[in-house]
């Protein structure tokens, strides 16, 4: 029956099929063919000549080899023809076959399969879905199924009866059958965990197949199982003591219960472990791994779910790692269900793999402790509580002051008394055993546990970062670049408020050596690896957070990173490096800072006026806003506004503006002129033309009492945001009387806005469009009306002949 | 009057480099006088005249040579003086230039800024704000809030440890202040 789409599938095999044709064309092809008289309309376009000249070649050939020829062809024909019913399932797309060198097709049959997987399981990690949705679904695959096999019934008649058809039915077979078979576990078991425990060794059984397509779908319902029964506490095995004590029926059948799901569970496990380091598996046993974590991190072999989870972290695979870092994030952020002891494990773990791979890690790996919340009152929480428990011990003392005065021979009721809180303190200790509610004092040793390892490993980076490249070379494997750097300074960032003091001289060490390393410096840089000017710009930022963070009692001068930013800002490039982090500097470095020295503050105005004339406009928009705080802050700076160079009074030792100098105090700023203000006034976005308009009217001597609510952060968010849809002021009407009086300077003014260019284009070839089109209408028209003139003339002249005619037949 | 000689010279630059680092080139090197009629800028240099420092330019040197020695008092920026025993200390009038070369500064609050003017350390309750990685015995220049250069010293802790430290410890062991100009009037 499909015959005739083989043929369309494999043109290169046909022509010498063509001379024993007629022997082979069975009534079933005739009759299709009649019936589908359009699909043959390709054989009038045979190219015969190729034909011919295979044919000729087939004849050319001796006569011994031509017999086997044949016979060759024929087994091949036949060989087709069994495939036939399987390959039209098959989706061509998916799965093009297979020509060996021999010439014979295989066609790839698993694709099929995943399909239908997906159902069963309904991607677990994705949808959570409850158990009548789960059973529901069950059946309608199982439904499914069964017509297919039906249609299958029905197809097999059809094909040849051949062993090897059989042989591929029924495997095809086994494998429906093997599909049920989990289905009907599985919701057997999720009917009734505790009777039906028994299946679970079945499919355990199932997943064990050689099928690939199989194994996948019963690891996923086996997941999907396991997520749903496994009981919300950690199953103890009954030690061989209490096996020996007679126990009740119910009891009894809850140990079996346990010790059955748990074994399960064990070798499900160790399954998922073993089968991640095959290529075929590897998605789906790490899929499978991360749900688990993520569902049940209370329960037994968590050790080895972690292990291999965070192993996977640094995966190559963009899968594998994503799923993984989304499986620690949430093990870190709902501590509730583990009690934190599988945070602190999983943080561990990682800093070993830190260290064990000498810091070459995808940052993925590290960026997951970004999510890790600690309490805030880490330290505070110590000290309230030894509060309390001193009043508690004053409290006390004091009853136990007033007690002997009461009753001082009533010896019977004290031992009473103390045997009462004796067994309340037991039963309270019980409660808290028993309850979920932790101990806050062990919550607080975890969290200290947990952050000494995040801070171990953010200090061991570091100190990787700042040794020179020489000695990190020596060690095998080692790469230039340091790709943890980044999360890292963004991780201390965040945690800085959890410092030790004690630290805090060899990070800020780190910070300014880091920080401090030029790319462009030379010889004695060389051996150094270069950091981009954001990862630079990160450390300066950091050393800030860290010291604002630590010290509100001792106001700290961070003059060196000041001179780092100062030189920053010069190397910055718009398109290479992120604003963000620019604009996040400028505000935590001079925007947050509460007083500045003058020439200082001068200088920074001046350098960052002068970069916001080349700076995109977001960026330069972030300049401006902190060039106003500065010059409101500073009202002596307010100089550099009045229009005569030299500073007068205050311009200090340096008498001449340098621009190129390193060390902001000595850039003599303050002897120069804002004259950058006067240009940035006709910057053709409105935002940057308006603030820097403000700036330049900001009068010498009144102190406005003005603050800028605006952080340069939000003032370079809203630019860059908006610049997206950004489409400058000149509309597109005036554009266009603009362009009738032949403006092509407009373009050369904006020209860095591709928008306004793109409208040009647009408006432009709109217009030439409708211009071709008319034409082209007008064109047709005219030849249109021409035809019709002629065809009128025509019958005019054939009229009059016709009279004429009449009339030479009427005489 | 006669230029410093080797010894002289290294005490002289050790003393300005514990204050001012590496900008003792500016010091030294680049920094420029438009003194004199002379079209180029001239540098300056150090002159010893009488057991002190003088930091003068070129041409005004040029022009003191014109005085005997027994008459010449003082000529340009006297920064410090050797003492019998062939040390050398930097004195008051060495401040200016101190104050914009300054590697290491420590503002002071405004209460205790006059604290400091007649001649105490400066306590750790007194320190605005204080620039970082400042080590034992550095030199530290002594300014106001406002910016006032007010005088220098010996850093007697260094940055780290400040933290630690009760707010009646000792931060700079002084050195010379401005109060000076009126206790000592005679002396400088």
């Amino acid at each position: 029956m499909g015959k005739k789409k083989q043929k369309l599938v494999l043109p290169p095999e046909l022509p010498p099929e063509v001379p024993d044709e007629d022997i082979e064309v069975s009534d079933e092809d005739l009759q299709f063919f009649n019936e589908n008289l359009e699909y043959a309309g390709f054989v009038s376009n045979l190219d015969t000549h190729s034909i011919t000249k295979h044919v000729t070649r087939v004849a050319d050939a001796k006569e011994g080899d031509l017999e086997s020829l044949y016979e060759k062809r024929l087994r091949k024909r036949l060989e087709n023809k069994e495939k036939e019913p399987t390959a039209v399932e098959v989706d061509p797309v998916d799965a093009l076959p297979v020509k060996t060198l021999d010439g014979q097709l295989y066609y790839r049959r698993v694709a099929k399969e995943p399909k239908e997987a997906e159902p069963v399981s309904g991607d677990p990690a994705l949808v959570k879905l409850t158990k009548a949705e789960k059973r529901a679904k069950l059946k309608k695959l199982r439904k499914e199924a069964k017509k297919q096999a039906k249609e299958e019934v029905q197809q097999t008649p059809q094909a040849e009866v051949l062993d090897e058809v059989k042989k591929d039915l029924t495997a095809e077979e086994a494998t429906e059958m093997k599909k049920y078979k989990l289905a009907e576990l599985g919701t057997a078991l999720l009917a009734d965990p505790e009777s039906n425990i028994k299946n679970i060794k079945e499919m355990l059984e199932i997943s064990k197949d050689g099928n690939s397509a199989i194994v996948i779908l019963g690891l996923k319902s086996l997941l999907a199982v396991f997520k749903d029964i496994i009981p919300g506490y950690r199953i103890r095995l009954p030690t061989e003591k209490e096996q020996e004590m007679k126990v009740s029926k119910a009891v009894k059948k809850m140990r079996f219960y346990e010790s059955t799901l748990l074994s399960a569970y064990k070798a499900y496990v160790q399954k998922l472990v073993s089968l991640q380091h095959q290529a075929v598996y590897k998605r789906v046993a790490v899929r499978c791994l991360c749900t688990l974590l993520a569902a049940v991190p209370h329960f037994n072999f968590r050790d080895s779910l972690l292990a291999a989870v965070v192993k996977n972290i640094t995966s190559q695979d963009d899968v594998v790692r994503k799923l993984c870092g989304t499986a620690v994030k949430s093990l870190f952020m709902d501590e509730g269900k583990h009690g934190g002891e599988a945070t602190v494990e999983a943080v561990k773990m990682i800093a070993e793999l830190v260290k064990a791979h000498n810091c070459q890690l995808h940052p993925d790996s590290v960026e997951v402790f970004l999510s890790l919340s600690f309490d805030e009152d880490l330290g505070k929480s110590r000290s309230s509580d030894m509060d309390n428990r001193t009043k508690n011990k004053n409290s006390k003392k004091r009853k136990g002051g007033d007690e002997p005065n009461d009753m001082p021979n009533n010896q019977g009721k004290k031992i009473r008394k103390e045997m009462i809180s004796k067994t309340r303190e037991e039963v309270s200790a019980d409660f808290k055993a028993a309850s979920l509610a932790q101990d806050p004092q062990e919550q607080r040793r975890l969290q200290s546990q947990t952050l000494s390892a995040v801070f171990q490993t953010y200090f061991r980076i570091l100190k990787h970062a700042v040794l020179p490249i020489s000695e990190t070379s020596s060690v095998p494997g080692a790469s230039r670049g340091h790709p943890l750097l980044a999360s890292c300074l963004n991780g201390i960032g965040k945690f800085s408020h959890l410092i030790d003091l004690d630290f805090m001289a060899d990070l800020m060490h780190c910070l300014r050596k880091l920080a401090g390393r030029d790319s462009k410096l030379g010889d004695s840089s060389e051996n150094y690896s270069c950091l981009t000017v954001s990862e630079r710009l990160r450390c300066c930022i950091v050393a800030f957070k860290v010291m604002r963070n630590n010290l509100d009692a001792l106001n700290v001068d961070l003059q060196e990173f000041f001179v780092q930013l100062y030189n920053l800002i010069l190397e910055f490039r718009p398109g290479r490096d992120q604003g963000e982090v620019l604009a996040e500097a400028l505000k935590i470095m001079l925007c947050d800072d509460r007083q500045h020295d003058m020439q200082r503050a001068a200088a920074f105005i001046k350098r960052l006026s002068t970069f916001s004339l080349c700076f995109g406009s977001a960026e330069s928009m972030a300049a401006l806003v902190t060039v106003k705080h500065l010059l409101l802050k500073n009202v002596n700076c307010r100089n550099l506004l009045d229009n005569d160079a030299g500073g007068g009074s205050v311009a200090g030792a340096i008498a001449k503006y340098q621009p190129h100098a390193v060390d902001p105090n000595r850039s003599g700023a303050l002897a120069s002129v804002l004259w950058e203000l006067n240009v940035l006034l006709k910057h053709y976005h409105p935002a940057v033309s308006s603030i820097a308009s403000g700036i330049s009217t900001m009068n010498m001597n009144n102190s406005q009492v003005y603050h800028s609510h605006v952080s340069p952060q939000q003032a370079y968010m809203e630019l860059s945001q908006e610049n997206m849809s950004f489409a400058p002021p000149t509309d597109i009407k005036t554009a266009n009387n603009k362009r009738q009086k032949g403006m092509d300077k407009l373009p050369v003014k904006v020209g860095s806005d591709l928008n306004l260019k793109v409208q040009f284009d647009e408006n432009e070839v709109r217009k030439k469009l409708a211009e071709h089109f008319f034409l082209l209408r007008d064109i047709q028209e005219n030849e249109r009306l021409r035809s019709e003139l002629d065809r009128t003339t025509l019958s005019l002249n054939l009229y009059e002949r016709y009279k004429k005619r009449k009339k030479r037949k009427t005489r | 009057m006669r230029p410093l000689d080797e010894n002289e010279t290294t005490l002289v630059f050790n003393k300005l480099h514990k204050f001012v680092g590496n900008n003792l080139k500016n010091i030294v090197l680049e920094s420029q006088s438009h003194e004199g009629p002379d079209a180029n800028p001239g540098r300056y240099c150090f002159r010893l005249q009488k057991k002190r420092v003088y930091y003068v330019s070129e041409s005004l040197v040029k022009r003191a040579t014109n005085i005997k020695r027994e008459k010449l008092v003082s000529l340009g920026t006297q920064i410090g003086k050797f003492t019998k025993s062939g040390k050398f200390f930097l004195t008051i009038q060495s401040l200016n230039l101190l104050a914009a070369n300054a590697k290491h500064k420590v503002w002071l609050k405004p209460t205790s800024e006059m604290s400091f003017l007649y001649g105490n350390s400066v306590l750790k309750g007194g320190v605005g704000r204080i620039t970082e990685n400042i080590q034992v015995n550095d030199g530290v220049v002594v300014f106001s809030m406002a910016d006032v250069p007010l005088g220098f010293g010996d850093a007697a802790k260094s940055t780290v440890d400040c933290r630690k430290m009760d707010p009646n410890g000792i931060v700079i062991h002084r050195h010379a202040d401005i109060g000076e100009y009126l206790r000592m009037e005679d002396e400088l």
